[in-house]
C-alpha cells in the first residue's frame, strides 16, 4: 500500500490527523525533498513522528522510484510531500507506475501554495495560468514565461509566479560527467525574482513589444513562509521589490491584476506602505 | 663574423620592416638542419669550417644521436643587403630606407611526419618558410603535408633544392636530366601551392619561380648555395644586360648559340639550354676537375670563377678540397640570406593579410587594428605558441610572437589560455611577466623588452598556460586562433610507475610532458589508467623517453600501443527513438543516419565549419551533398568540442519553446558524441536528427537537468538502432626503395591489411616510389619489418590520412569489431558487453 500524504505548508504540525495516523503506522517513511521544503528538519520531524525518515532526492523519485515501490507491494509505505501532492508539484507519474504494477494507493491531501496565496487577498477564482521563475545561469535565460504573464494580464487575471529552489541539483559541468557533483541549495528570493523581471521587460523593449506586460512601477505582492508563524506579505512596485529582503525562504511572488476587484483592493492595501 | 650582439638585435628589433620570420621545413632527411646550420655559420654563431658538421639547432642529446631533428628550435640572425641588392627590394614596407641590415629569426622544424605538431607551431609565429627539398627525392609527403599547412596559414614560400652534390657524386646525372629534375619539382611544388591558394588572394602571388630568384640550388652539407641572381650577377657586366633580365633568360625554354649568340626559345642542334650552359656547365666543370684530380686545371678554373684559396686549404684536394672550392665561390648563407630578405615578407606586410586568419575577435577592435598595422605602440597582442624546457626541471619558456604592441619584463598582462571567452573570468590570468628572454639556439639571453614583429620567450608564464595561448594588455581582446594540427594523436599507450609508490611523480610529470609536445595528449581514463596519446610510433617513443628520463625520474611499465577507434553508423535508424526525460515530462524524438561521404572531412577540414554563416553553409551542403536547404540551415551543433565531424539538425515542425532548451540538447550532443555508446570512442560521420519534442509547460520543469541526460539518452537510441559501426585510422605510407625491394614491399603491407595504391620510378633515379594505405593498428614495428624483408633498403613514413570504416558488425559476437569493442571497454573499465538499447529508449 501507497500512501501518498500532504504535509502542509508551515512547520511539523501541519500534517492532518488522518495524514499523521497512517504515517505512525507505515514501515517505511519516505520524504520528498527537492521541489519543496519545510521550515523545520528532518530530525524535528522523526522526533514527531517518532519514526525513521528516508530522504527522497531527485535521482531517487525520478530514477530509482522502483525500490519504493518493491516495498509498497507487501508493506505501508509514506511518501511525505512538502504541500499537497497534486497541487504546486505533481506526483501522478509515481501513481502511474504505482498503478502499472497493481499496487494500492491512497492520498492525503493538505493546503499548497496554489490555494494559500489567497491569503493576501486577492480572490482565487481570478488567478490565470501559474508559473515558474527559474534561475538563469550565464547561458540559459529562458524567458517563455513571460508571454503567459502577459496573456494573464491581457485577460485581467493574476499570475502565481513560483520561484525556482535547487536543493540538490547536479552543476551542469557535472552533468555530462559520471561524477555528479551538486551545487549547494539555493533558493530564489523575490528580490531576485524581481530582478530576473525586470531583465526581461528590459529585452522586451529592445524587440519593440509596443504593449509590455508590466513595467517597473507595476505593482507585484511577495509572499514569504505562507502558512508559517513567520509568514510575510509586501505589496509594492516591482522596482521596490528588486530590493526587498523578506527574510528566509520559501518565497513566491503574485502579479495582481490591473483590474483589481474593489474588495481585494481594500485587502491588499494593509500590506503596502502606499495607499494603491 | 662576430656581428651581432643582444643590443644590436635590440635595436634591430624596432625596424620592423628589416625583420623576416621564416620558418624551415622540408620531409625528413631533406637536410634542413644541415642547411640551417650553413646559415648560421654566415651569422656568426659557429665558425664557417664546421658548418655541415654540427647540426647547431639539434639541442637535444638524443637529436643529434638519431640525426633528426625532434623540437624546433629558433635562432636570431643579423644580416646586411649590399646596395646592388637593394634595389631588389621594392615593396616599400620590405625595408627601412635608412637601414641594410635585416635581422631574421629563423626557426627549424622537425621532418619526421610524427613531428608535425611541431612545425605547426613555428609556422604560427613565422611570416615565411624556406622550403627544402632533397633534389634527389623530389617532393615527398612530408614536403606536401607542411607545404599545404604554410600556405593555409598564409605563409610565404621560398624553395630550395637541397643535396646537389648527390646528384653530380652519386647519381652522375648528366645537366639536362638534372635541368628537367629542378623543372619537375618547382612545377610539383607549384600545383600545390596553386591548389591552396589563388594568384588573386590576400598574399599575392605565391608561386616559386626560379628566374625571379625565389628558387635555390646547392648542398647544404658542402655549404654552397646559389640562385638565378648569383649566375646572372656574374654574366650581367659581359653580356651588357640588365640583372633581372638575364635571370629571366637563365631558366625555362631559353637556348643560346655559342657560335651566332643568338638566343632562342626552342632547341636545336647548335644551341644550348642558357641554364645548363651557364649555370649547371661551370659547377659541373668544377666538380669534373676537382673529383678526377686534374691537378693542373685547378689554378686556371679558380682564377676564372674568382676563388683563391687559404693556405691552410692548399694542401687538401678530393671532396675536401670540393667542399671549400665550392664554399668560397658560391657561399650558402650569402644566396640564402639574400633570398630570405628579398623574397620573403616582413611583418608589416604579413600581419596586413595574416590578421583575419590569426583573430578571433571583431576585424575592428583595437586589438585587430593594432595586428594588422604591426603597431608597437598599440596593445600587446601575443600568441604562445608551444612551451620549451628550461635548464630547470620542470619549467618552460612560453615561445611566442608579439603581433602588436611590446612585451616587456614585469609587465602587467592578461593571460588567456583556449578556453578563454572574451567577458568570462575562466582560463584567464592577470599577471606580471617575470622575464622577456631572446632564444637562440642553445643558448637564452635576457632581453629588458621585445616589440611587434618579433620572436621571443617568456620566463613565468608556464604556470597558468597548458600548451598555448594570448597574452595581451587589451581587457577586451579576444583569443588569437588555436591552431590546427595535420595529424591527430590516434596512438596511445598506457604508463604506471613500476613502483605503485611513485605514482604521485608520475601524474606531475605527464603533466610536464603534456607542455612540452603541441600535439600530446595525456589522459586519464576512468579506470584510472594514465594514457599517451600521440601522432605515431616514432612520436611516442621520444614522449616515453622523456618522459622516464626528465619528466618523472622513474622507471615505468608502458603497454603495448594501441589506436583510437570513432564510432560511427552505416544506416538510418530503424525505428523513431523516444527517450522521456527523468520527470517523464518530458520527450525528445530522434533519429539517426550516416553522413553523405566526403563531408566529415570537409567537416575536419575546415570547408564547412561551426562559425561559416549559416546561410552560405546551408547552400554548400544543399549544392555538394543534396541536403535539403532548409534543413541544413537548421544545423545546432557539431560536436564534439563543437567543431567535430558530427551534426544534430533540428527537423522538427512547430514546437514552442524549443529555444529554451537548445543550449541542453547542445551538451548532451556534445557528451554523447565525445563518448559514444559502443566503447566511449569520439562519434564520427553521424548525423542526428530531431524530430519531435514535447515539453513539460513550465521551464523549471525543463531544464539541463531534465533535458541533458535525456538528449544523451535519445542519441543513443537512435544511434544503436542505425547500424553501428567502427572507424579505424589508415595511413598514407611512402616508401621509398630500389626495384629490387618492391616485392618485399607488397608481402609485408598485404600481411598487415595495406593495399598499394600507387607505384612509380623517382625520374631519373634507380629509386621506386610505392604508396599504400595501411592500417595504423598494423603499423606498429612496421618499420622494422619492412627493413628486415628488404635487406633494410626500404624506408617508410606514414602520415595519418584517413578514417575508415572496420569491416564487421560489432553487435555480432564473432566479428573483430565486437573484439575491438570489448577489449576498448575492459581497458576502460566499463562493463563488458553490448550496451542495450532498453537503457536508452523508452516505450510511449
Amino acid at each position: 500500500m501507497l500512501y501518498v500524504i500532504g504535509l502542509g505548508l508551515g512547520d511539523v504540525k501541519d500534517i492532518t490527523v488522518k495524514g499523521l495516523e497512517i504515517v505512525k503506522r507505515c514501515e517505511f517513511i519516505y520524504l520528498e525533498s527537492y521541489t519543496s521544503i519545510l521550515t523545520c528538519g528532518k530530525d524535528e520531524m522523526e522526533k514527531f513522528y517518532e519514526k525513521e525518515i528516508i530522504l527522497a532526492d531527485r535521482d531517487f523519485v525520478e530514477q530509482e522510484a522502483d525500490i519504493m515501490l518493491n516495498h509498497a507491494e507487501t508493506k505501508e509505505v509514506a511518501f511525505l510531500v512538502v504541500g499537497d501532492p497534486f497541487s504546486a508539484t505533481t506526483h501522478t507519474d509515481l501513481i502511474i507506475r504505482a498503478k502499472e504494477r497493481g499496487i494500492k494507493y491512497q492520498v492525503i491531501h493538505n493546503a499548497s501554495i496554489m490555494n494559500a496565496v489567497g491569503s493576501c487577498g486577492l480572490q482565487l477564482y481570478h488567478f490565470g495560468e501559474t508559473i515558474s521563475i527559474p534561475f538563469w545561469t550565464d547561458t540559459w535565460k529562458p524567458d517563455s514565461f513571460y508571454d503567459k504573464l502577459k496573456a494573464n494580464r491581457k485577460n485581467n487575471l493574476h499570475t502565481l509566479c513560483l520561484l525556482d529552489i535547487k536543493v540538490k541539483e547536479p552543476t551542469l559541468e557535472s552533468m555530462t560527467k559520471k561524477k555528479k557533483e551538486y551545487m549547494p541549495p539555493r533558493f530564489m528570493n523575490v528580490s531576485e525574482a524581481a530582478n530576473q523581471l525586470l531583465q526581461i521587460i528590459e529585452s522586451k523593449k529592445e524587440e519593440e513589444d509596443e504593449s509590455l506586460a508590466y513595467d517597473e512601477n507595476t505593482l507585484f505582492i511577495g509572499l514569504a513562509r505562507i502558512g508559517h508563524e513567520s509568514q510575510r506579505i509586501v505589496a509594492c512596485s516591482l522596482k521596490e521589490m528588486k530590493d526587498c529582503d523578506l527574510g528566509p525562504p520559501l518565497h513566491s511572488l503574485v502579479l495582481p491584476s490591473n483590474n483589481m476587484h474593489e474588495l481585494e483592493k481594500e485587502y491588499v492595501q494593509q500590506f503596502s506602505e502606499k495607499p494603491l | 663574423m662576430v656581428n651581432f650582439t643582444v643590443d644590436e638585435i635590440r635595436a634591430m628589433m624596432d625596424k620592423k620592416k628589416n625583420i623576416r620570420n621564416m620558418s624551415v621545413i622540408a620531409h625528413v632527411d631533406h637536410g634542413k638542419s644541415t642547411l640551417t646550420d650553413s646559415l648560421v655559420s654566415k651569422a656568426g654563431i659557429i665558425a664557417g669550417a664546421k658548418a655541415g658538421e654540427t647540426r647547431f639547432t639539434d639541442t637535444r642529446k638524443d637529436e643529434q644521436e638519431r640525426c633528426i631533428t625532434i623540437k624546433s628550435t629558433a635562432i636570431s640572425m643579423f644580416f646586411e643587403l649590399e646596395d646592388k641588392d637593394l634595389v631588389f627590394i621594392t615593396n616599400p614596407d620590405q625595408r627601412d630606407k635608412e637601414e641594410k641590415g635585416f635581422l631574421i629569426n629563423l626557426i627549424d622544424s622537425p621532418g619526421h611526419v610524427d613531428f608535425s605538431s611541431e612545425v605547426t607551431a613555428a609556422l604560427r609565429v613565422t611570416d615565411g618558410a624556406l622550403v627544402v627539398v632533397d633534389c634527389v627525392s623530389g617532393v615527398c609527403v612530408q614536403t606536401e603535408t607542411v607545404l599545404r599547412q604554410a600556405i593555409a596559414e598564409r605563409i610565404k614560400p621560398v624553395l630550395f633544392m637541397n643535396k646537389m652534390d648527390r646528384a653530380l657524386l652519386e647519381l652522375q646525372l648528366d645537366a639536362e636530366d638534372l635541368y628537367q629534375t629542378f623543372q619537375r619539382i618547382v612545377e610539383n611544388v607549384n600545383v600545390i601551392i596553386a591548389t591552396y591558394s589563388d594568384d588573386d588572394g590576400p598574399m599575392g602571388e605565391v608561386r616559386v619561380d626560379p628566374s625571379k630568384g625565389s628558387v635555390g640550388f646547392g648542398s647544404g652539407l658542402h655549404g654552397w648555395a646559389f640562385t638565378l641572381k648569383q649566375f646572372s650577377e656574374m654574366y650581367a657586366a659581359k653580356f651588357k644586360i640588365d640583372v633581372v633580365k638575364l635571370m629571366n633568360r637563365l631558366w625555362g625554354e631559353n637556348f643560346f648559340n655559342a657560335k651566332t649568340k643568338k638566343w632562342a626559345k626552342t632547341k636545336d642542334d647548335d644551341n644550348k639550354r642558357s641554364f645548363v650552359m651557364y649555370v649547371l656547365d661551370p659547377i659541373y666543370k668544377v666538380f669534373d676537375v676537382i673529383m678526377n684530380y686534374k691537378k693542373e686545371e685547378i689554378p686556371g678554373l679558380l682564377e676564372k670563377i674568382g676563388v683563391t684559396l687559404k693556405h691552410e686549404d692548399k694542401d687538401k684536394d678530393g671532396k675536401q678540397l670540393l667542399k671549400v672550392v665550392m664554399r668560397s665561390w658560391l657561399p650558402a648563407g650569402e644566396a640564402l640570406l639574400q633570398m630570405i630578405a628579398i623574397h620573403l615578407p616582413s611583418p608589416v606586410v604579413a600581419q596586413k593579410y595574416r590578421m583575419e586568419m590569426l583573430y578571433e575577435g571583431p576585424l575592428d577592435d583595437e586589438a585587430a587594428v593594432a595586428v594588422k598595422n604591426c603597431d608597437p605602440n598599440g596593445p600587446l597582442m601575443m600568441y604562445v605558441s608551444k612551451m620549451v624546457p628550461t635548464s630547470d626541471k620542470g619549467r618552460f619558456y612560453a615561445f611566442g610572437r608579439v603581433f602588436s604592441g611590446k612585451v616587456q619584463t614585469g609587465q602587467k598582462c592578461r593571460i588567456m589560455g583556449p578556453n578563454y571567452t572574451p567577458g568570462k573570468k575562466e582560463d584567464l590570468y592577470e599577471k606580471s611577466i617575470q622575464r622577456t628572454i631572446l632564444m637562440m639556439g642553445r643558448y637564452v639571453e635576457a632581453i629588458e623588452d621585445v616589440p611587434c614583429g618579433n620572436i621571443c620567450g617568456l620566463v613565468g608564464v608556464d604556470q597558468f598556460l597548458v600548451k598555448t595561448g594570448t597574452i595581451t594588455t587589451f581587457k577586451d581582446a579576444h583569443n588569437m586562433k588555436v591552431m590546427k594540427f595535420s595529424v591527430s594523436p590516434v596512438v596511445r599507450v598506457a604508463v604506471e610507475p613500476k613502483n605503485p609508490a611513485d605514482l604521485p611523480k608520475l601524474v606531475e610529470g605527464l603533466k610536464r610532458l603534456a607542455k612540452s609536445d603541441p600535439m600530446v595528449q595525456c589522459i586519464i581514463e576512468e579506470s584510472g589508467e594514465h594514457i599517451i596519446a600521440g601522432a605515431g610510433e616514432l612520436h611516442l617513443e621520444i614522449c616515453l623517453k622523456d618522459l622516464e628520463e626528465d619528466h618523472a625520474c622513474i622507471p615505468l611499465k608502458k603497454s603495448d600501443p594501441v589506436v583510437s577507434y570513432r564510432e560511427t553508423v552505416s544506416d538510418e535508424s530503424s525505428m523513431m527513438c523516444l527517450s522521456k526525460s527523468p520527470n517523464k515530462h518530458n520527450r525528445l524524438f530522434m533519429k539517426a543516419m550516416p553522413m553523405p561521404d566526403g563531408l566529415a572531412e570537409d567537416i575536419d577540414g575546415g570547408a564547412v565549419n561551426a562559425r561559416d554563416d549559416f546561410k552560405i553553409r546551408a547552400r554548400y551542403l544543399a549544392e555538394k551533398y543534396e541536403w535539403d536547404v532548409t534543413e541544413a540551415r537548421k544545423i545546432w551543433c557539431f560536436g564534439p568540442d563543437g567543431t567535430g565531424p558530427n551534426v544534430i539538425v533540428d527537423v522538427t515542425k512547430g514546437v514552442q519553446y524549443l529555444n529554451e532548451i537548445k543550449d541542453s540538447v547542445v551538451a548532451g550532443f556534445q557528451w554523447a558524441t565525445k563518448e559514444g555508446v559502443l566503447a566511449e570512442e569520439n562519434m564520427r560521420a553521424v548525423r542526428f536528427n530531431i524530430y519531435d519534442v514535447t515539453l513539460h509547460a513550465d521551464a523549471i520543469h525543463r531544464g539541463g537537468g531534465q533535458i541533458i541526460p535525456t538528449t544523451r539518452r535519445c542519441l543513443y537510441a537512435s544511434y544503436i538502432t542505425a547500424s553501428p559501426r567502427l572507424m579505424e585510422p589508415v595511413y598514407l605510407c611512402e616508401i621509398q626503395c630500389p626495384e629490387v625491394a618492391v616485392g618485399g614491399i607488397y608481402g609485408v603491407l598485404n600481411r598487415r591489411r595495406g593495399h598499394v595504391f600507387e607505384e612509380s620510378q623517382v625520374a631519373g633515379t634507380p629509386m621506386f616510389v610505392v604508396k599504400a594505405y595501411l592500417p595504423v593498428n598494423e603499423s606498429f614495428g612496421f618499420t622494422a619489418d619492412l627493413r628486415s624483408n628488404t635487406g633494410g633498403q626500404a624506408f617508410p613514413q606514414c602520415v595519418f590520412d584517413h578514417w575508415q570504416i572496420f569491416p564487421g558488425d560489432p553487435n555480432e559476437p564473432s566479428s573483430k569489431p565486437y573484439q575491438i569493442v570489448q577489449d576498448t571497454r575492459k581497458r576502460k573499465g566499463l562493463k563488458e558487453g553490448l550496451p542495450d538499447l532498453n537503457q536508452y529508449y523508452d516505450k510511449m
